[in-house]
């Protein structure tokens, strides 16, 4: 055969625009790390971007927000998902409000909480105040300690809803027969949880948390429209550090170079995912 | 549906524990829209109270005058819809083509070609943000609609190829085989056969393209930075000074933004939850 086969013919075009706006900009990256303003080889972006403490500190960071979201996200995910598949009265409209944190956009919901934690009018601190829970009004995004817990639990309320629906969806999958067949073998309902409802799940969790890492590893919005990095970079991310490097400071050369490193960490998170996930459907059916 | 289901429903005590559980998640849920709307009627004075009140004394319809008349909000939203809309036009157009090569040919190098869209959909964006800003630029694509456009298809297409895909696949081939034989070409078939039958499959990939775009925050910011492009998300931004927010013009601004987005979704949820469910709970 010499013709392409149609079916090549039919994916080239998405083909060749995923090429050019993906592929082609990694290697440019590559490139760009490895030169000097004059085009000369260098390896010195590298070393300037590795040695400032900013740049451990912003990789810390983002490792804390990443991990701290998902652990939440998946707990109250999946104990939502439980809820929202057991019968009660008025279960489809709380099935769909528990999406709407999901679908408004991240910026929306960004300064939304921004008020609520505002430290001398926000609700946050009247409600806390009023309930004796702390003495007085907190600087929710300015203080050391809280400004991390605070924009992961923002993050944690923009993303569990999403945990929740993959799950339910996950556990409205699971055969009923097994069910059925458990009862007659006479299992308790911790036994039907431990031998039927987790392991039937289980595929579903790990798409979902790599998923999530994956989204936690891009995630500029949230942070950078609330405290952009802020205060004294306790909340920069790498990402952030990029957009930052590239754009406000313009060092166009430093940036694709921690973009390098930030990219190899990614990919490592992106074979797993691969590895773990079957990249096809069709393999999966 | 399940037996967790049924035990559970079956007591009085843990129904009650159910509701009570219900009522705290749509709480949790909705908290900070009641509190975005309350704030968006209510006059600056009033915003910048201690201590805060719950309901407006006047309310006051202010904030959204500001928002319409006052700021560059209108001319934004139009950036807005023509951008996600354009965007939203060209993921589906080249969706179509590559999810029907992908679910109905066999050819050498498939499995990689898909492994290679997968991936894209996986990339982080920060990463290749500079490269593709200095690429926009060489092409005289920053600060056009065309430049967004375009970025926006490495966000939207990859998963949109997936949907659909999986979308597709379930079609029985039998009415393709059949138009076929009648001597029908593979466009004819696609357009007049396939398509028709995977209407609420593409309905899904056209909310989650239109929607991805709406929110999309970090390409905007790098990639419109004039007034003639720039999208809601970054015009959010402009309702804050260095010193000084006006919080009362941000919530209804937010609202604003937030209104199509829930409306689409709402009115499509069914759809747009299945086809993006599918794939991960048919393994």
């Amino acid at each position: 055969m010499h013709r392409p086969s149609p079916g090549l013919l039919f994916i080239l075009p998405a083909i060749v625009v995923l090429f050019l706006l993906i592929a082609f900009p990694i290697v440019y990256t590559l490139y760009l790390s490895a030169v000097d303003n004059h085009g000369a080889f260098t390896l010195k972006n590298y070393a300037n971007v590795l040695r400032p403490y900013v740049t451990r500190q912003a990789f810390g960071n983002l490792i804390y927000y990443v991990g701290g979201s998902i652990v939440f996200q998946v707990l109250l995910g999946t104990l939502t998902a439980i809820l929202l598949n057991q019968k009660f009265p008025g279960r489809g409209v709380v099935r769909s409000i528990v999406l709407i944190p999901w679908v408004v956009p991240g910026i929306v919901a960004a300064t939304t909480w921004a008020w609520m934690f505002h430290t001398e009018f926000g609700i946050i601190n009247y409600m806390l105040a009023g309930a004796h829970v702390i003495p007085g009004p907190i600087g929710w995004l300015t203080d050391k300690d809280t400004v991390m817990p605070v924009l992961i639990a923002i993050n944690v309320w923009k993303l569990f809803p999403f945990v929740a629906i993959m799950v339910l969806a996950g556990l409205q999958a699971i055969p009923g027969e097994l069910y059925e067949a458990a009862k007659i073998d006479g299992a308790t309902f911790w036994e039907e949880v431990r031998y039927i409802t987790i392991p039937q799940v289980r595929p579903v969790l790990v798409a979902v948390t790599l998923l999530l890492v994956i989204w936690g590893l891009n995630a500029i919005t949230l942070i950078y429209a609330i405290t952009q990095g802020g205060p004294a970079g306790l909340s920069l991310i790498t990402p952030i550090q990029i957009y930052q490097l590239a754009f406000t400071s313009f060092q166009f050369n430093e940036a694709a170079a921690l973009s390098v490193l930030f990219f190899i960490v990614a990919a490592i998170v992106v074979a797993v995912y691969i590895k773990v996930i079957p990249p096809s459907a069709e393999a999966t059916e | 549906m399940s037996a967790v289901g049924s035990r559970i429903g079956q007591r009085p005590l843990a129904a009650l524990g159910l509701a009570i559980a219900a009522l705290v998640l749509v709480a949790v849920c909705l908290f900070p829209f009641a509190w975005m709307a309350l704030s968006s009627i209510k006059k600056l004075p009033e915003l910048f109270t201690v201590p805060p009140h719950w309901l407006p004394n006047q309310p006051t319809l202010d904030n959204y005058a500001t928002v319409f008349f006052n700021s560059n909000i209108p001319r934004y939203f139009l950036n807005s819809c023509i951008i996600s809309g354009g965007a939203t036009l060209v993921a589906l157009l080249l969706a179509v083509f590559a999810s029907y090569g992908f679910a109905r040919f066999k050819f050498r190098g498939k499995a990689l070609l898909q492994t290679f869209v997968l991936v894209g959909q996986l990339l982080p964006t920060a990463a290749i943000i500079v490269p593709l800003f200095i690429t926009l630029r060489w092409l005289h694509l920053i600060n056009t609609y065309w430049g967004l456009i375009l970025v926006y298809t490495i966000i939207t297409l990859p998963l949109s190829v997936w949907m659909l895909t999986s979308y597709l696949r379930n079609i029985p081939r039998e009415l393709e085989e059949a138009a076929t034989i009648d001597g029908a070409g593979r466009l004819g078939i696609l357009f007049r056969i396939v398509l028709p039958l995977a209407v609420p499959g593409i309905v899904a990939v056209v909310v989650f393209c239109f929607v991805t775009c709406w929110n999309e925050f970090v390409f905007a910011l790098v990639f419109a930075q004039d007034q003639s492009v720039k999208t809601l998300p970054i015009g959010l931004a402009e309702f804050s000074t260095e010193f000084n927010t006006d919080w009362g013009g941000v919530m209804a601004a937010s609202m604003v933004m937030t209104a199509p987005v829930v409306l689409l979704f709402l009115a499509f949820q069914r759809l747009f939850v299945g086809g993006l469910t599918a794939g991960a709970t048919k393994g």
